[in-house]
């Protein structure tokens, strides 16, 4: 009897090439890439039960449940609003799962979409204008500054997008956030990948999510 | 050819770069032109008049305007797979290389066959189409469709797939500008000093609109400096965009617009990566209607002779092109704004033939210029002008007195005033209001969030233009509460305002065109007035006035005119047809953009893909997702050999498939059993935790919708499961149970479809490779994991999964969970552990084959117009709860006995192909819709039965298991016999399952 060995794959892991695309100028304009090793548990209050929720996040992570659609850094976690009265979790790979139990018992149900989900962060000066080629929203800073977050369709699959600090690169440029079903998420990077090629695309290793 | 050749250029002037050459050809035939040049501009330089035939008559046609509302000058631009027709010349800018043809001839521009039209033409008249190809109707799909199909269209489509990329993209702003003249220009200012985000939008690649034909002075400035001056102004400003290249195509609800921005159209192919056109959709909260006016021509005999050009296009090739049309120019106006052109003709050298001026006098300046450079200045109107395609040959006029008089030129210069652009404006089905001083439609309203400003909104003249726009921007700002500080209005003192008396119509027994592109003449209106088609929205139906690609834009209101006259009522009164998007023509693959080929829509893969196509299974589309349909291997001849083999594999030994397709839903919380019970028709608040049930849910109406298998994970937690096919919308569905119909339950819902990746594993064996993955710590045995257990269990390795005893196979067989990024390596595994037992993976036809075998409903028996009872599965309805379709499902016609329920069905020939789709006819009764009995829905090649077999939907199918009937084909031509059968082909007992 062999042992099996469980290697964990991602959805992008098969066709993910760190490297240039696009158009081949001097600087990409653009960066992209998968994060990975988080769990992400989706927390939703029980009727009645947000007051208590957003309580005992306060309690747990020291910073309240966003009620509207923001993406707060809170103790070892990010808290994205995802709907009324629910909120996803984001940390590093470790034991959120069982943290977020213990947290919100009683008062939540709680769904492990640590494998659900792609996240991929999207930055540069050119962020802004290949995200207008998929994304309906206006994500001009004075409307969707730092923190601002939205459940929202990019190429007809719904997404979590939120936006994070700024880069601490020399460009200072804006980095965005990228929820997707795991299942879409091959698709929708060919689709970043040809909207943002004139830019000229950097595509970073992928990294674990540090929060 | 050399930039020598260009016979009809200046020396000097214009805003063309003549340190950059061009080459380009037209019909074959060389040419050269400068940086800036339109085609139009270029051809104009290069003396070639004829550009086109018309559409139903063939006639020669010229160039008429100088903008995107050009009805004559269409080419097909470009070659083979880029080859694209009906592309206006006067809106296409030059590039070197570029190769352009002219339309609608044959076999060429000069001799075209089809002019014989013109000799047809007392029959090609207005409902020609509608009263000819009436009779005898059975010759309409053998005769008459074919050759009108032969003489319609203009240019050709390219053949090949267009190689070209586009896109579309969004883009949000306070105040959007529509325009880049003056009056945009002021508006962008104001908007943008306020401090208000701004996008302006112009259809050209410079920014000046008419300023840069007609030139002025604005703030004490030449007016192309004012537009550098203002243009640097916005670049400067953060929040300002402006989009060049870039037409404002229409305007939909909540400030959303669509706007096609030809990226890369003026280069021969688009630079890698980069799409040719882009349509955006522009979110604004204020939109600045500033889109100008357009000048109209005057409808008289033979006014498509080319030569014939409106008096601003003329302008506009000498100002700006530094182009002349003709050497010997004649004008024929009926405003002052007209005799602009005779300024600007004399100014290029050219020689005026005479002014034709309707109104009644001249005034003194006019009569002055007439003597001092020697032309005749004629009170009356253009009866006629004489020519072909060689161009115009006299110019024949009806002096006011009644006598005739004759003008030689090789250019006649057309004024009948300007038509505001009120395409925009009217969009929502406004009606824009009639302005009787300039004898035009002006907007009256707006879609909320618009206004019209300059000449868009009636104001001709450049500084009302300027002072509207500014005025238009700063108050959108306002509005929006921007304060910032929008500086004085720019100003001009031009001329003063130019006098105007209508004019539409010249009488007379030539033809006299009203639509250019679709070759409406005078007389096609007056035969429509006779004939009762008076109302305009029948005027333009009947006639094809204003349905061509240019909408109407140099035609509709003449058209309008001549009715009005024809029915004595007064212009406002005959009323304007309905105005709607889009202003310009935009190409499908712009309305496509990124979605195409590949690209269609977006695809879904399972977390095993990869190792899938790794041992090359073959995909099907199955909604977005992508399935393994079969596992090929080396020396098979065809799918159905892999099929039979790895169903023979799984009831024989192992096997596995992918199932992550299967929507997922957890459903949490303390009243989620009692939700379950309302959904669906059984009963699952009573399921023991552990434990797994098929569960059946119908719609509103009684029918079936969906079905699955749901465990209790939890007390609190159920884990539901959807077919493939339903997944999304049993999640809408029950998103819509929770909130909207018991919201006094306390259930939480998320679709769990990703995180999940789960295999099927069936056959005899299958526990044998369940002992290899699974901890040995795991009771797997029919007591320690019973038929419908579900529970977690440890894998070796240390992974937790879940495990459903569940089958759809009808073998023994689990269902298998674990986290999707364990997915790939899950089916690696089995391969690895399961070689010693000959584990096979196999797809979903062996997936269809074994369901069928097995009798099992799927897709084609759950089609929405099943009951319960017709899948035979009427005694899972609970009577002791109410759930959602019971009352419904309870209707008389829902529970008919003479129903088609699902019956399997066998050919009596064992060597036969059953077929779906096949009808049920009792025997000996002749097909028909009266004797339709029901149809096959499934087949398939059963390899345990070793023949074809199916399942179908027969009425009262139940009550005649063991007859004999027959199953009509039309659709393949095939009749034979079938026995209806009991539908459970395979272990009727289902000991195996439970093994």
């Amino acid at each position: 009897m062999v042992e099996p060995s469980w290697t964990a794959t991602t959805p992008l892991s098969r066709i993910y090439a760190p490297g240039r695309h696009g158009v081949k100028n001097d600087a990409a304009r653009l960066s992209m890439a998968e994060l990975t090793g988080f769990e992400l548990v989706q927390v939703m209050a029980r009727r009645g039960m947000w007051s208590p929720t957003d309580q005992a996040c306060r309690e747990a992570y020291g910073q309240a449940a966003p009620a509207k659609p923001q993406a707060t850094r809170a103790e070892g976690a990010l808290l994205i609003w995802s709907g009324p009265d629910q909120i996803f979790v984001l940390s590093p790979r470790g034991s959120s799962l069982e943290r977020a139990r213990l947290a919100f018992a009683g008062m939540a149900s709680l769904s492990d979409q640590s494998d659900g989900r792609t996240l991929l962060r999207i930055s540069g000066i050119k962020a802004r204008d290949m995200l207008a080629k998929v994304c309906s929203l206006d994500l001009h800073p004075a409307v969707f500054p730092a923190g601002a977050a939205a459940a929202t369709s990019i190429d007809h699959t719904s997404v979590n997008l939120w936006r994070g600090e700024d880069s601490a690169g020399d460009d200072g440029a804006a980095v965005f956030y990228l929820l997707v079903f795991s299942t879409f998420a091959e698709s929708l990077w060919h689709t970043l990948l040809d909207s943002g090629a004139e830019y000229g695309i950097a595509i970073d290793a992928a990294t674990p999510w540090q929060g | 050819m050399s930039a020598a050749d260009q016979t009809q250029r200046l020396a000097k002037g214009g805003l063309i770069d003549r340190s950059k050459p061009l080459g380009f050809s037209f019909d074959g035939k060389s040419f050269a032109g400068y940086h800036g040049d339109t085609l139009a501009s270029a051809l104009v330089a290069n003396g070639v008049r004829l550009v086109g035939r018309s559409f139903k008559y063939h006639r020669p046609r010229g160039i008429l305007t100088a903008g995107s509302e050009e009805p004559n000058a269409l080419v097909e631009l470009r070659t083979g797979a880029r080859r694209e027709p009906n592309t206006r010349a006067t809106t296409i800018e030059l590039y070197d290389g570029l190769v352009a043809a002219s339309q609608n001839r044959w076999p060429s521009l000069d001799f075209d066959i089809l002019s014989v039209n013109q000799l047809a033409s007392p029959i090609l008249v207005a409902g020609f189409y509608y009263k000819t190809f009436m009779w005898p109707a059975k010759l309409w799909e053998a005769l008459y469709e074919p050759l009108i199909r032969r003489a319609a269209g203009l240019g050709r489509a390219a053949t090949q797939s267009d190689p070209d990329h586009y896109e579309k993209a969004w883009a949000h702003c306070d105040v959007l500008v529509v325009g880049g003249g003056p009056t945009g220009l002021a508006a962008a200012l104001a908007a943008g000093r306020a401090g208000a985000r701004v996008i302006l939008c112009e259809e050209e690649p410079t920014l000046g609109g008419r300023l840069l034909s007609d030139g002025g002075t604005i703030d004490g400035l030449p007016a192309t400096d004012w537009i550098a001056q203002a243009a640097d102004e916005l670049s400067a400003m953060l929040d300002v965009r402006i989009m060049t290249r870039t037409t404002l195509t229409g305007a939909y609800d909540h400030g959303t617009h669509a706007a096609l921005e030809r990226v890369n159209d003026h280069l021969p192919v688009p630079p890698e990566h980069q799409p040719r056109q882009r349509l955006w959709r522009i979110v604004a909260k204020r939109t600045v209607v500033a889109a100008g006016a357009l000048e109209r021509p005057i409808v008289f005999g033979g006014n498509d002779v080319p030569g014939i050009m409106l008096a601003s296009a003329v302008r506009t090739y000498i100002n700006r092109y530094a182009a002349t049309p003709a050497k010997r120019l004649a004008l024929f106006t009926n405003n002052d704004d007209g005799w602009k052109t005779v300024d600007a003709a004399i100014a290029a050298g050219l020689t005026v033939a005479g002014v034709v001026d309707a109104r009644q006098e001249a005034s003194a300046d006019q009569r002055a210029l007439a003597s001092k450079h020697g032309f005749a200045v004629l009170n009356g109107v253009v009866d006629h002008v004489d020519g072909g395609r060689k161009g115009i040959g006299s110019i024949e006029v009806a002096l006011a007195g009644g006598a005739r008089a004759t003008l030689e030129a090789d250019g006649l210069a057309v004024s009948g005033g300007w038509n505001p652009s009120v395409g925009l404006t009217s969009q929502h089905r406004g009606r824009p209001k009639w302005r009787d001083d300039i004898a035009a439609f002006v907007p009256d309203g707006a879609p909320p969030g618009m206004s019209a400003a300059g000449a868009a909104n009636g104001a001709f003249l450049l500084t009302d233009c300027l002072r509207e726009g500014h005025s238009a921007g700063a108050a959108a700002a306002a509005d929006l509460g921007f304060g910032g500080s929008v500086g004085a209005a720019p100003s001009s003192d031009d001329a003063p305002a130019s006098s105007l008396t209508p004019l539409w119509h010249v009488a007379g027994k030539k033809k006299a065109f009203v639509d250019f592109q679709n070759d409406v003449t005078a007389s096609d209106i007056a035969l429509a007035a006779r004939e009762g088609f008076q109302s305009v929205e029948h005027l333009k139906r009947y006639t094809t006035l204003g349905m061509a690609t240019d909408q109407g834009k140099s035609s509709n209101l003449q058209g309008l005119a001549i009715m009005a006259e024809l029915t004595g009522r007064s212009i406002p009164q005959t009323g304007t047809t309905i105005y709607r998007p889009p202003y310009v023509p935009v190409a499908i693959g712009a309305l496509a953009g990124h979605h195409r080929d590949e690209n269609f829509h977006s695809v879904r893969l399972t977390p095993s893909h990869h190792w899938a196509a790794e041992r090359g299974a073959v995909f099907v589309d199955t909604g977005l997702w992508k399935r393994a349909q079969w596992y090929p291997i080396k020396g098979e001849k065809d799918w159905l050999e892999s099929v039979t083999r790895e169903v023979k594999a799984v009831r024989g030994g192992v096997g596995f498939c992918d199932v992550s397709t299967l929507g997922k839903i957890d459903v949490h919380g303390p009243n989620a059993g009692t939700f379950l019970d309302r959904v669906y028709i059984n009963t699952f608040s009573t399921l023991a935790v552990g434990k797994a049930r098929y569960g059946l849910m119908l719609r509103e109406d009684g029918m079936v919708y969906d079905d699955g298998t749901t465990s209790r994970l939890a007390e609190d937690h159920y884990f539901l499961t959807t077919t493939t096919a339903k997944a999304g919308l049993v999640m809408q569905h029950l998103e819509f149970c929770r909130q909207v119909l018991f919201p006094e339950l306390d259930v939480q819902l998320t679709s769990v479809s990703d995180q999940w990746a789960q295999f099927s594993i069936a056959g005899p064996r299958t526990r044998d490779l369940l002992c290899e993955i699974v901890d040995p710590g795991e009771d797997l045995s029919n007591e320690g994991f019973p038929f419908m257990a579900a529970r977690e269990v440890l894998l070796r390795g240390g992974l937790k999964a879940r495990l459903f005893r569940i089958s759809f196979s009808g073998e023994m067989a689990f269902e298998i969970s674990v986290p999707a990024r364990f997915g790939d390596a899950l089916a690696r595994n089995m391969m690895i552990a399961g070689e010693q037992f000959g584990v096979t993976p196999y797809g979903t036809e062996a997936l269809g084959v074994m369901r069928v075998e097995k009798g099992h409903v799927a897709g084609p028996e759950l089609n929405g117009m099943t009951t319960a009872a017709d899948l035979g599965l009427g005694k899972m309805m609970s009577t002791k709860k109410d759930f959602i379709g019971r009352v419904m499902a309870g209707r008389e016609a829902l529970v008919a006995a003479d129903r088609q329920v699902v019956v399997g069905i066998k050919p009596v020939d064992k060597a036969r192909r059953l077929r779906s789709g096949a009808h049920v006819i009792r025997k000996g009764e002749i097909p028909g819709p009266d004797t339709d009995g029901g149809y096959v829905t499934s087949v398939c090649f059963s390899p345990m039965l070793g023949q074809w077999i199916g399942l179908g939907l027969v009425s009262r199918g139940r009550e005649r298991i063991g007859e004999i009937a027959s199953a009509h084909d039309p659709l393949r031509g095939e009749d034979y016999e079938i026995e209806l059968c009991h539908p459970v082909f395979y272990d009727p007992e289902g000991g195996r399952q439970r093994g």
